[in-house]
């Protein structure tokens, strides 16, 4: 099974609040993947908006995406994508 | 008013007054379902299968309302979709299924349950703003246990004639399937003045008040109603001399409404030809447009904290730059003058270390600290200096005190620009530079600091703290705050004549610059250039309009006069009850600070 891993910060002014965190799980369930998003040692299982929101994260937190499964790498690219471009937010 | 009229006060969230007959709708959420155990499989089954039916209807009514509202209400059909995610969350649905299966309970009370352990979590969160998503999750609930317990079919608001509704609380979710035809407004026991759902009903232009404890138990038996959205007061079943009152003043209200909103885009300029500026205040880009919608001439102070605050690490040039360009290309060709760092040592999160200030207004913030920490005043500047090429863009210096702060900014303002100009950076070279009056001694110095500075910004707040010695945040002495008090206006004057004396421009951007009360005694002064609140500047235009340069000078002398500021805010209130009544009755509606989440 494909285990990939990605470093991701979070940048965007708002941090994961309702309009991120509903991107994140829109595309989380995309992929054939877990895809768990860590925050010092807390984990949240991006496919769900309610455990993403309650992870806490406001501009400035780094996370750790680790994803196994058939989509892992490509879950991992996407999420890179998504979390630089501030999910489209200043 | 006579003795027959009940009156209850609550908070105005969106401004308005209608009469009608009151609905109280009824009551979901503080109900606590009671717990029943299911004792066969089929059973379970059977609970199971009510529960994912009502999931399927609400799923169903959420995503039919969010096609309704799509096209006019975008943000609002974001956070149906957010509803919709939230509605079919493992914590929620997930978990109540579970209990369903695991406990054998019934469906309403496993919901709760559900709901509860979410709460729990949600009360962890530190973030206040995501923290705040638990009324979302809550709205959902309410929905969901409404289908299950059959409280909640149908439209809430379907009723044969308008009513006004009042309830516990309102989701945006519910509030946004109000229509006029249907609802006349609504009252609320939570909530405050910038709830989502109090933003919403300003957007529908439905008048509402929020926040009236026990609204549903006091409002349950009235006949008729009268919701003034501008004053939060409800009057139940009013006598006819109080409907008459009422009455004529939705009538003026609604008259004056229609002509403040025309006023925003017309010249701000007096009856004798003296033209004038009405800017804007703001705090991030995304306001920019509310400026432009209320008719801004420009933006008169553009507060550059909110960056510093919200992170950790300071932010980018990068991202400062983004910001105040967004800012500049938007507003253009309308100038856009920015403030440098207004902000203390203490405030900053990391990595900077600076201990808490016994007295932090008289303490190392804004330009001074801006002057010892260099690093992080040049990459503002050089963000600044870089957004200028895309527009008309001025900056400011605040708190101010001495020649030399000046000087020394100059300076570095200089060495930045160098440093662009070698790396081939465009930027405007004439950018205007000015120095706030926020400080007693700025005003003492301002004929000198004139030759330092190409405009004056005077910081009326600052500055009535600073000249009065008064703490507005301490109940003890706030009432002694007061913008009108004779040193505050000498100093104003002062100011003013130091600038036309130097040949440069004076505006003024505190608070006492939005408030229509004190407009004719500024304009009299000899300030030209007012910004404020966007939500106040179709009023200032109006008043602006119908005033002659000469008259407000003549007030401006007569209050000069005056020795105390007892006689001069009467003065002042006076006139502007003669001149402009309908102003002195309405105008505090339209000037509040409406901050979107």
């Amino acid at each position: 099974m494909p285990l990939a891993e990605a470093e991701l910060w979070v940048e965007n002014r708002l941090g994961l609040h309702a309009r991120p965190a509903v991107k994140i799980a829109t595309l989380a369930q995309q992929f054939e993947a877990n895809i768990i998003i860590e925050k010092d040692g807390a984990e949240a299982n991006a496919k769900e908006l309610l455990s993403i929101l309650a992870l806490d994260c406001p501009q400035g937190t780094r996370l750790v995406l680790k994803a196994d499964g058939p989509q892992a790498r490509e879950a991992v690219l996407a999420f890179t994508g998504l979390f630089a471009r501030k999910f489209g937010e200043s | 008013m006579t003795e027959n009229n009940r009156i209850l006060l609550g908070i105005p969230a969106s401004p308005g007054i209608v009469i009608g007959r009151a609905k109280v709708l009824s009551d979901l959420v503080e109900a606590q379902p009671a717990a029943h155990l299911l004792y066969t499989t089929a059973e379970v089954d059977e609970e199971l299968e009510n529960f994912r039916s009502a999931v399927e209807q609400t799923e169903e009514e959420l995503v039919r309302v969010k096609e309704e509202i799509s096209a006019t209400l975008p943000e609002q059909a974001h956070i149906l979709e957010l509803h919709l995610m939230i509605l079919r969350d493992r914590l929620l649905s997930g978990e109540t299924e579970r209990l369903i299966k695991e406990q054998n309970l019934n469906a309403a009370r496993a919901l709760y349950l559900a709901f509860q352990k979410v709460t729990e979590i949600f009360r962890r969160v530190a973030d206040p703003y995501i923290k705040g998503r638990i009324t979302d999750v809550e709205g959902v609930y309410r929905r969901l246990l409404g289908r299950l317990t059959g409280a909640g079919l149908g439209s809430p608001f379907a009723s044969p004639e308008p009513v006004i509704i009042v309830a516990r609380d309102l989701s945006p979710a519910d509030a946004s399937q109000m229509t006029a035809s249907q609802v006349l407004g609504f009252i609320l026991e939570r909530g405050g003045k910038t709830s989502h759902t109090a933003i919403l009903a300003q957007s529908l232009e439905i008048p509402a008040v929020v926040g009236l404890d026990n609204a549903t138990r006091e409002l349950a038996g009235a006949e008729q109603i009268i919701l003034d959205g501008l004053t939060g007061n409800i009057v139940l079943d009013p006598d006819a001399d109080m409907l008459q009152t009422y009455l004529a003043r939705k009538q003026d209200y609604e008259a004056f409404k229609g002509e403040m909103a025309q006023c925003g885009f017309l010249p701000a300029i007096t009856l004798d030809e003296f033209p004038t500026q009405v800017m804007a205040n703001i705090e991030m880009p995304e306001e920019v447009s509310l400026a432009l919608k209320y008719g801004a001439d420009g933006v008169g102070l553009y507060r550059t904290e909110f960056l510093y605050l919200r992170q950790r690490q300071l932010p980018t040039e990068e991202e400062l730059f983004q910001d105040y360009r967004r800012v500049v290309e938007a507003m253009h060709p309308k100038v856009v003058t920015i403030r440098t760092l207004d902000i203390g040592g203490d405030k900053f999160m990391s990595p900077l270390q600076y201990a808490p200030e016994m007295n932090p207004a008289l303490g190392l913030r804004a330009i001074r600290f801006c002057l010892k920490e260099q690093g992080i005043f040049r990459t503002q500047l050089k963000a600044i200096l870089r957004a200028s090429a895309y527009g008309q863009v001025r900056v400011m210096f605040p708190l101010i005190s001495s020649i030399k702060e000046m000087q020394d900014s100059r300076q570095l303002l200089d060495a930045v620009k160098e440093d662009l100009r070698r790396a081939g950076q465009p930027f405007d070279p004439h950018l205007p530079v000015g120095a706030m009056i926020e400080v007693p001694a700025a005003v003492t110095l301002a004929s000198l600091l004139a030759r330092h500075a190409e405009f004056f910004s005077i910081g009326t707040n600052d500055l009535i703290q600073y000249a009065l010695a008064i703490d507005r945040v301490n109940k003890q002495v706030a009432d002694m705050y007061q913008p009108l008090h004779p040193a505050v206006i000498r100093m104003i004057r002062q100011v003013v004549e130091a600038a036309q004396a130097g040949g440069i421009s004076v505006s003024i951007c505190g608070e006492m610059a939005g408030d229509p009360l004190y407009i004719p005694v500024l304009l009299g002064l000899g300030i030209a250039e007012l910004s404020m609140n966007a939500m106040a500047i179709p009023m200032v235009k109006r008043i602006i309009r119908m005033t002659t340069a000469e008259e407000a000078r003549e007030m401006a002398r007569h209050a000069l006069d005056l020795a105390t500021v007892e006689e001069i805010n009467g003065y002042v209130t006076q006139e502007m009850k003669r001149r402009f009544p309908e102003i002195a009755r309405f105008g505090s509606s339209l000037v509040g600070n409406q901050r979107v989440p």
